[in-house]
Parts: C-alpha cells; structure tokens; sequence
C-alpha cells in the first residue's frame, strides 16, 4: 500500500530547497515549510532575507525576553535586532519584489499546477482568504518555489493539472519540491526531476493529479 | 520709459503672494530669487528642485551651522530647522499629490490662456530640455509665471496666440513681469498692478495679447510683513482632540500587520471612545494581531482594528490579509463578515502599497503584473506589455490617517522605529488628514533632516502617545 510508506518530513523538504538558494541571494520565505528553509542554509553560504513587514537581512526570531513590537517579521514574529538590518516601507518593499531585486520566493501552497498556476491564497469552502504579499511575490520574484506537502489532508493531489482553487500567479512557479518528489512545471507539462527514496515513479504518480513527463536523468531526492 | 523692475523686487512681488503655512516650489532662473528675500524665520517652506524642503540662502559658505546644499540657481543653500531632503520620485509627487501649494516657474513664453513655454524657442529649434518646468507646471497647485515682460529681441514674451508645443496647458494664473503683475481669468489677462511710473496703455503696447485694466489698478509695492508670523502649531493634547472633526463614514487609514506593533494604539482607542460609524477602513490586516497574539500577556488582548469592529463601527475594509491565518480562530471581523454587516475588498499587499503611494503622489492609476489572471483582475482592464500581462490598478485616498511613529518634531517630521515604518510611511502621505501618534515630540532641527522618513509636509497633526500606554488591554 502506498499510504503506508513513509514521506520525507518537513525539515528535508525544507532542506531540499535550501540548495536551490543562490549564496548571496534575496529570499523571501513564506509561512510554513518555506520558514524551516533558513534552518538549512549550507555553512559558508549566506543569504539574505526579505520581510513583506519592510525589511530586508532578517535574521532569526527574538528570544521572549527580547521582543519588541516595532520588529516584526510579515507574520507579526519578533525579530532579534542583528547588524546590517535595514527598515523601509511597504511601497519599497514591494518594488523590491516586482523590481526583480527578490531572487527567489519560497511558498506554500493549496494547489499548483502542470504548468506552474499556482493556488495558495483562498480554500473556496472558507469563501474568504488572505492575500498578503502573495501575488506581488508571485508576479515579481525572479524565481518561486513551492515548497508543500505532495497531497493534502484526504491524500488527495496537490499538483494537478489544472487548480481548482482561485489562482494567485498564472505560469510563475518554476520548481515544485514535495515530500515524495523535486518537479519543474514547464509549458510542456509537469517534469519529475526527482523522487523520495524508497518511492517509484508510479507510486508518485498515483498521487499526482497531473501526468508525470519522466526525463532520463530522473534521481533519487538530492540533499 | 520709467525704470524696470530689478529682479529682486520681483522676487519680492512673487513671495507676498504666499500665505503662511504654504509650501511653495521654485524653479530655477528668476523664481530661484524668491529664496533671497524671504524674511528670516517666514512661516513658510521652500522647495527647491533639487529636493530641498525647508531651506533657505546662506549668503555665504560659512554663515549657516547646516550642511551645504547647492539650491537653484547654484547658489549656497541650507536646509532650515526642520527642512528635510526628498528624492527627484517624492520632489515630484509632491507636487502631483497636491502637496505644494504655490510653484513659481520662468517661462520663455506665457499665453493669454496661461499656457507656457519654458524649453524650446525661437533660438533653440529641437532643443529637448523640459527639465522640471513641465512637472511645476502641471502640479495643480497655483501656478505663477516669473518673466521680462519682452524679450532681448524687444518682442513680447506675453502671446495672445495659442503656444503649439507648450510645457503647460491654462495652468498660469497670474505673471509676474519687471513692468507689471497680470492675472489670467479665463483666457483674459487682466492687469492688476503696475510697476511704479509705468502706465496701462505702455504696458498694453508691449504685451502681445490683449490686456484689460482690472478695476482696482495699482503700483506694484510688495510687503512680506504678513509672513512674518508664527506657524499654525500641529502639536494636539490627546487622542480625542485630534479627531473632532473625524465623521461617520469617513474613509481611515491604519497600518497593521500580524504582531501588535505598528498602529496608533492611542488614536484607535480615542476613534473607538468617539464611536464614529460607518467607517471604510484601509489597512493591511483588518484585526489579526488579536487572533496571532504574538507577545499578548495572559489574559490581555492586542489593541488592533478589530475594537472598531467590535463596536459596530466598520462599515468596509479594504485589505490584504483580512482574516485570521487559521479557519478555526477567526477574527472579530471574519465573524461580522460571515453576517453580512461588514464589506470587504480583497487587494494585494504591494497593489494596496502601490495605490496608497500613487493616491499621495497624484498618480491616477498604474499598470502592475501583481494579480493578473486571477479573481483580482476581473473587472480591470488588463494589457499585454513587452509579452507581459499587467492590471490597471487605481490609487486610493483616505479622508483620514492615524500612523504610528516613534518621533516627531514640532514640524510634523516623522522617524519611525524598526519595521513599524512599513505602511504608515506609505499612508501619511495619502490623506486629507494625516495624524502622527508618536512616543516624543522634539523642536525642529533635533531629527537629522537626511535620516526624516516623513516630511512633515505630508504630516497635519500631532499626539503624543501616553506615558506608559499598554497596546494591551
């Protein structure tokens, strides 16, 4: 049974995309799997992080003791004070993303599709949903990687070959990194570059709501 | 002929034209001059097209204690106590956003419908160099003209005929000349005042378009005394004061994002206190802090947008990130949705940024990349660009604006602290009223002009927040 076989945990997707991060890069994590990437940054690389909240070389949380309402990350996080931060407002922010000045976005998402649609701002059955810094990132960063569960909680697909879901970017995302498989959408349709070990490409497929373009050079998930 | 005008007294005809309070903006040539005879200490601010807001001549390199700027005309400036500095981006949406209220430009030629030339003449065929005339010119504020009455060629500089290629359309309405002050009135130049000795008919045989004689004809004698005065304070008691005038269903807008920082915790409890109804609020959350509860002390809540709501005080939010991240915990303001008592326009957070900064710019609308093919794009107009798909987004403006900074002085010149910058930066400059809630107020001259966030041009009104003030309750 493939229900049965386990999935790589969070922290390995996490680190999954972690290498795909330019050393030197600005990177804006979204919420969730996307935030464990900075766990992950290999040592002698660096980068940069940027913050919807208005700023830019953010680093990690502050402890309790620490906290101070006027330093925030885009979910409301405290954030410790470390050398090199730098404030700006919203508008500038933003033109940071849209500008191209954001190298990569690492996001969560409901659903993407074959061709890189991607669906992470509104579950219809909730008929309401936030927005955020989403589609800016979605339109502007000059890379957007999904990082997500390969299915979701009823184990239906996640990938699909065409989203449900109201959209948040048509054609933007450029790698899908799961817990069952790395995969490029692409015009042509949905490559698997690779797949979790222990898991063939059929049992992925099964679990893939769009078909499977399988190169010659398919690997083992590459940490 | 009686004498002409030298160029200082002109100068001095432009600046008695200023009201105290305003902000006028001078181009370079003979307007620049107007910077020469302002009195010492004129409750007015000066802007000049090299960014400088709020500053004045040295007369020298080392009269002044402030940094040397090079102001118009390449004189010798120093920014006063309070000036600040603006980039050419925000020099220009000053302007456009109706912040400035007087721009004093030299035309080479000016119209009887107010038209001006400012670039290209007789003499210089295809010479492309509007420089800034055309962003003073189309600025909205009042538009006066400094110019010789006739040119080195003894032809008028004053043209009954329509200006072909003009760098602004009908936007002068009074022209300041070394023989006479004429003001434009629907396509009528009418002379108002003369120079002294000069008659109306010398005058009129001089200007190339048709001149009548206004009713209350004058010599020329300026008088800068009304200047001299003390500026309107901005410096309010409290919260409650400085909303007096704040009316149900007023458009508002507050900053916000998941943690309790970042909002006029003060203003918001004084809008609460007021119970104004029928509010459209423009924020990025619409009350999350209270549900994300990032750093609330037991058995507290965060003060945020949704003691509004609760109060029955929301009648619309136009926001980003609208209700809780969690389904299971929603919002004070998802609950009033789900009832159908409060509206809702969904927008992106940099679209939201974008249509704050062009609303305070005086930019109408704008293409952006940002939500197209998505539920955001229905009803816009879409368009192809370079391969690229973008939306027309328009700009938002608010009647009001509660933004949180850390410090002010007495000018309104704002400093915020770490990330709390975000949206009130992008805010203040968008409404009708902006009010600045801040943990000090310092005399002008205490905040280093280049490290001023918010000029205080953009800034109404002033509270302090209270000593020891919880954004808990």
């Amino acid at each position: 049974m493939v229900e049965e076989k386990e999935r790589l945990p969070r922290e390995v997707v996490a680190m999954r995309v972690a290498k795909e991060l330019p050393d030197g890069g600005f990177v804006n994590l979204g919420i969730g799997i996307p935030t464990l990437v900075s766990n992950f940054i290999p040592d002698g690389s660096v980068v940069f992080y940027h913050s919807e909240s208005g700023v830019l070389n953010c680093g990690p949380l502050a402890e309790e003791d620490e906290q101070d309402i006027d330093l925030i990350n885009a979910g409301g996080q405290f954030l410790q004070m470390v050398p090199g931060m730098a404030f700006f407002s919203t508008v500038e922010g933003f033109a940071m993303i849209r500008g191209g000045h954001v190298d990569v976005t690492v996001l969560g998402a409901h659903q993407v599709s074959a061709t890189g649609d991607l669906a992470n701002w509104m579950l219809p059955e909730r008929g309401v949903g936030n927005i955020g810094g989403a589609m800016d990132l979605a339109a502007g960063a000059r890379q957007v990687i999904v990082a997500m569960e390969h299915t979701d909680r009823n184990d239906g697909p996640k990938v699909v070959q065409e989203c449900s879901y109201p959209i948040t970017g048509k054609g933007c995302v450029s790698l899908i990194v799961t817990d069952l498989a790395v995969m490029e959408p692409t015009p042509e349709g949905l490559v698997l570059k690779e797949v979790a070990p222990g898991w063939t490409v059929e049992e992925v497929q099964k679990l893939t709501g769009a078909a499977l373009i399988v190169p010659p050079d398919l690997r083992e998930y590459e940490l | 002929m009686p004498p002409r005008l030298d160029e200082l007294t002109m100068a001095r005809r432009a600046a008695s034209e200023l009201q105290p309070g305003q902000v006028a903006a001078l181009g370079s040539g003979l307007p620049a001059r107007v910077a020469e005879v302002v009195p010492n200490g004129a409750a007015i601010q000066l802007l000049s097209d090299g960014g400088a807001l709020g500053y004045s001549l040295t007369g020298g390199a080392d009269s002044a204690g402030g940094p040397s700027l090079c102001g118009p005309n390449g004189l010798p400036v120093a920014l006063e106590k309070g000036g600040s500095v603006v980039g050419m981006a925000d020099w220009a949406a000053l302007l456009r956003g109706g912040h400035v209220e007087v721009a004093i430009v030299q035309p080479a030629r000016v119209s009887a419908a107010g038209d001006l030339l400012g670039w290209t003449t007789a003499a210089t065929p295809g010479l492309f160099a509007p420089g800034r005339t055309v962003d003073l010119a189309a600025g909205g504020c009042k538009v006066i003209a400094m110019l010789p009455h006739i040119g080195s060629d003894n032809s008028p500089n004053i043209v009954a005929e329509s200006i072909p290629v003009a760098d602004g359309r009908s936007c002068v309405s009074m022209v300041i000349t070394d023989i006479a002050v004429i003001r434009v009135e629907d396509g009528v130049l009418v002379l108002s005042e003369v120079a002294p000795g000069w008659r109306f008919d010398d005058i009129a045989a001089m200007t190339g378009a048709p001149l009548s004689p206004s009713g209350d004809l004058k010599e020329m004698a300026p008088n800068l005394e009304h200047l001299k005065t003390e500026r309107p304070g901005k410096v309010f008691p409290d919260g409650p004061s400085a909303i007096t005038d704040l009316q149900d269903g007023a458009t508002v807008m507050i900053d916000g994002f998941g943690g309790p920082g970042g909002m006029a915790h003060h203003l918001l409890v004084s809008l609460r206190d007021r119970g104004t109804k029928g509010l459209t609020i423009i924020s990025n959350t619409i009350g999350i802090a209270r549900i994300v509860n990032f750093g609330t002390p037991a058995g507290k809540l965060a003060i945020d947008h949704s003691i509004l709501v609760e109060n029955g005080q929301v009648a619309k939010a136009i926001a980003t990130y609208p209700v809780s991240p969690s389904a299971s915990r929603p919002s004070t303001f998802e609950l009033a949705y789900r009832r159908g008592e409060v509206e809702l326009e969904l927008v992106p957070q940099g679209t939201l940024a974008e249509r704050l900064r062009a609303g305070g710019a005086g930019i109408y609308a704008f293409y952006t990349p940002t939500g197209a093919g998505t539920l955001i794009a229905e009803g816009k107009e879409s368009r192809v660009i370079d391969g690229k798909e973008y939306i027309l987004e328009q700009a938002l403006t608010a009647d009001f604006c509660l933004i949180r900074g850390h410090k002010a002085d007495t000018l309104g010149n704002v400093v915020y602290k770490g990330t709390s910058r975000n949206f009130n930066a992008v805010m203040a400059p968008s409404a009708r009223v902006t009010i600045v809630e801040v943990d000090e107020v310092v005399e002008a001259g205490e905040l280093a002009p280049e490290l001023i966030v918010t000029p205080g041009i953009y800034v109404d009104r002033i509270v302090i927040r209270p000593e020891g003030f919880s954004p808990y309750e």
